[in-house]
């Protein structure tokens, strides 16, 4: 008995990643154990930065758009349709109806991937690997979605100023009818797996309980918050594209746990595939580009008003006419300053523009769900055990690409 | 506790269910491709490695050095250089830096002549990075190999004019771009007007409206 007493007990400090598979992507937790309790965990990002925002800032806005693809990169698609949507109304641009609908597909698409991806690595995380491969299966039907449309499947770049690149093609819609007929019964093979089974729900249920009002303080968005409680959707509250023109229900837990963090994604599942039957059926037709979009090759400055004719009246010679009034100017944006969100998968993105009237933001800032969901973690594992911790990664759903942009 | 908890903490019913499902879904078609052995099919408009079209009449490529390309490349890897001759600039160095690539595909979009195109190969590893820089001869030669295995006589890039997208406002050349034939033309020993019409599949009449526009 004396040598346990006399045991010098002391708290231990580790390092939970950068490389560590279950913090999806290089997240570094820095953590102080006392045996198996967190009581202090800091998390350190940057190891991903490519400075998205500055690199924004020597480009044009549209051939700014790639860079969007590179936050998210498990859902480009909904990246780029914020972008597009932000510089829209920085030039006010009117997106032909056609071309909201095919967004809107588009990015309830994404949301069913990334929360494909999302349930797949945290189910992994937790321990359950099945759902990890059946899900995996039904992303590629997405992907393929995807390639059929604008040929490449993960950095898309898909949606452009003023509407898409290309329309849709009939064998597009036709398999994307055929998807949301058979994605339920997959929803339903993934709850069949996970969602009463007994070692998930001692690892979910009142595990990194966060109340609504925590909730709000810290930013949170999107079903991280809404698994709180909070009913709050951008689609909703701030509807874009055609969002507006469709019916769909926002799921909310009550519980603020991991468990009902789930329930909540596993019910957007649900109401993606909603949405998509309605866009595909009430789709219009027409053009899928505002008029006035600008071009890929939109000039980085605005074109210089033809400099005024030397005064050259001469002797004798009568006033030159009033010179004629100045030809309309190209769709350039003027000083504006805007800040637009619109819901990723993964909470609220939001663009914020300064622009100067060229054809380059001249500050691009981005507002990440991701980093702000980082930021919770101290509060939601703090006083937990280090097993849950990896829960509460998962819970959070945060890509490191987008968090350190 | 109700009955029914009761009996599925006994038996595992739960446990059981997701066993079925795992049991059932044994007994299906594997959805897994073996890559090398089996490929999966790739849809019209893939942007894999870069080409220059070949054309059909000249034989060289259709880029006039516009510069669109180049200037707008979001990742800024076309590297142009032009060079007087005889009081015409010609493209004189054409590069495309494809490892640094994002494979965006807007080069395709912008070009006004319909001279570059994203192919639909995808397997280009290599060991040095030279093999992986483009220049106007390698483009060339990777549109000869994307051609030749090709399965129809004609290629068309979606991209080239998209679909939806009003053309009103497109130069005329990208307006009229047909579908490019992926067969070598058998060239004639001085071209005559009238030969194209002997062969109606390749359509090489329209191709020659597209040359006159700058
Ligand atoms: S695909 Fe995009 S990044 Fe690649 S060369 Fe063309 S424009 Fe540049
Ligand atoms: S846009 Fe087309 S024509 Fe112009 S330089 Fe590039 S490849 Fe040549």
């Amino acid at each position: 008995m004396a040598v346990i007493k006399d045991l010098k007990t002391k708290e231990i400090t580790i390092n939970m990643g950068p490389q560590h598979p279950a913090t999806h992507g290089v997240l570094r937790l820095m953590l102080e154990l006392d045996g198996e309790t967190v009581v202090k965990c800091t998390p350190y990002i940057g190891y991903l930065h490519r400075g998205t925002e500055k690199l924004g800032e020597n480009k044009t806005y549209a051939t700014a758009l790639p860079l969007t693809d590179r936050l998210d990169y498990v859902s480009s698609m909904s990246n780029n349709i914020g972008f597009c949507v932000a510089v829209e109304k920085l030039l006010s641009i009117k997106v032909p109806e056609r071309a909201q609908y095919i967004r809107t597909i588009m990015a309830e698409l994404t949301r069913i991937a990334n929360h494909i991806v999302w349930i797949a690595t945290h189910a992994l995380d937790i321990g359950a690997m099945t759902v990890f491969l059946y899900s995996m299966r039904d992303r590629e039907w997405i992907l393929d979605l995807y390639e059929m449309t604008c040929g490449a499947r993960l950095t898309v770049s898909y949606p452009r100023i003023g509407g898409v690149r290309c329309d849709v093609t009939r064998e597009f819609m036709e398999s994307c009818y055929q998807f949301t007929e058979e994605f339920p019964e997959k929803i339903l093979q993934y709850e069949t797996l996970i969602d009463k089974n007994r070692i998930w729900l001692q690892r979910t249920v009142g595990i990194g309980i966060i109340s609504p009002e925590d909730a709000i303080n810290w930013g949170l968005t999107g079903p991280t918050l809404r698994g709180s409680g909070v009913p709050y959707d951008v689609r909703k509250f701030a509807p874009y594209d055609a969002y507006d023109k469709v019916d769909f229900e926002v799921p909310i837990g009550k519980n603020c746990d991991v468990y009902d963090r789930y329930r909540c994604r596993m019910d957007e599942f649900r109401q993606s595939v909603k949405i998509i039957r309605q866009c595909l059926e009430k789709m219009p037709e027409g053009l899928v580009l505002a008029p006035e979009a600008p071009g890929y090759d939109m000039p980085a400055v605005p074109p210089k008003k033809p400099a005024a004719p030397p005064p050259k009246t001469a002797e004798g010679e009568a006033p030159p006419p009033p010179p004629p009034p100045p030809p309309p100017e190209e769709t350039g944006p003027v000083f504006n300053e805007l800040y637009v969100a619109t819901e990723v998968p993964k909470g609220e993105l939001g663009f914020y523009f300064i622009s100067d009237g060229t054809g380059k933001p001249y500050r691009m800032r981005l507002r990440a769900p991701s980093f702000v969901h980082a930021g919770v973690l101290p509060k939601l594992c703090e006083g937990s055990l280090v097993a849950d911790v990896i829960a509460n990664i998962g819970t959070i759903d945060i890509v490191l690409g987008e968090c350190d942009r | 506790m109700t009955l029914k908890d009761i009996v599925n903490r006994f038996f595992l019913i739960e446990i059981l269910k997701g066993m079925a499902l795992t049991f059932k879904m044994m007994c299906t078609r594997a959805v897994t491709i073996q890559y090398p052995k089996q490929r999966r099919k790739i849809f019209p408009g893939f942007r894999g490695k870069h080409a220059f079209v070949r054309d059909a009449k000249t034989g060289k490529e259709k880029c006039i050095g516009c510069m669109k390309c180049a200037n707008m490349c979001p990742a800024q890897c076309i590297y142009i250089t032009k060079t007087k001759i005889e009081n015409k600039m010609v493209v004189e160095k054409y590069d495309i830096e494809a490892l640094r690539c994002i494979y965006c595909g807007y080069c395709v979009e912008v070009c006004p002549t319909c001279a570059l195109v994203l192919t639909e190969a995808y397997e280009y590893s290599a060991y040095t990075k030279d093999e992986i820089y483009f220049n106007k001869a390698k483009l060339l030669q990777n549109w000869d190999d994307f051609a030749s295995t090709y399965p129809a006589d004609e290629y068309f890039n979606k991209f080239w004019r998209p679909d939806g997208i009003d053309t009103s406002k497109m130069v005329k050349a990208k307006k009229e771009q047909g579908p490019v034939p992926t067969r070598p033309v058998p060239q004639p020993a001085e071209p005559q007007p009238e030969t194209p019409a002997e062969k109606p599949p390749e359509k090489p009449a329209e191709k020659t409206e597209t040359k006159e526009t700058e």
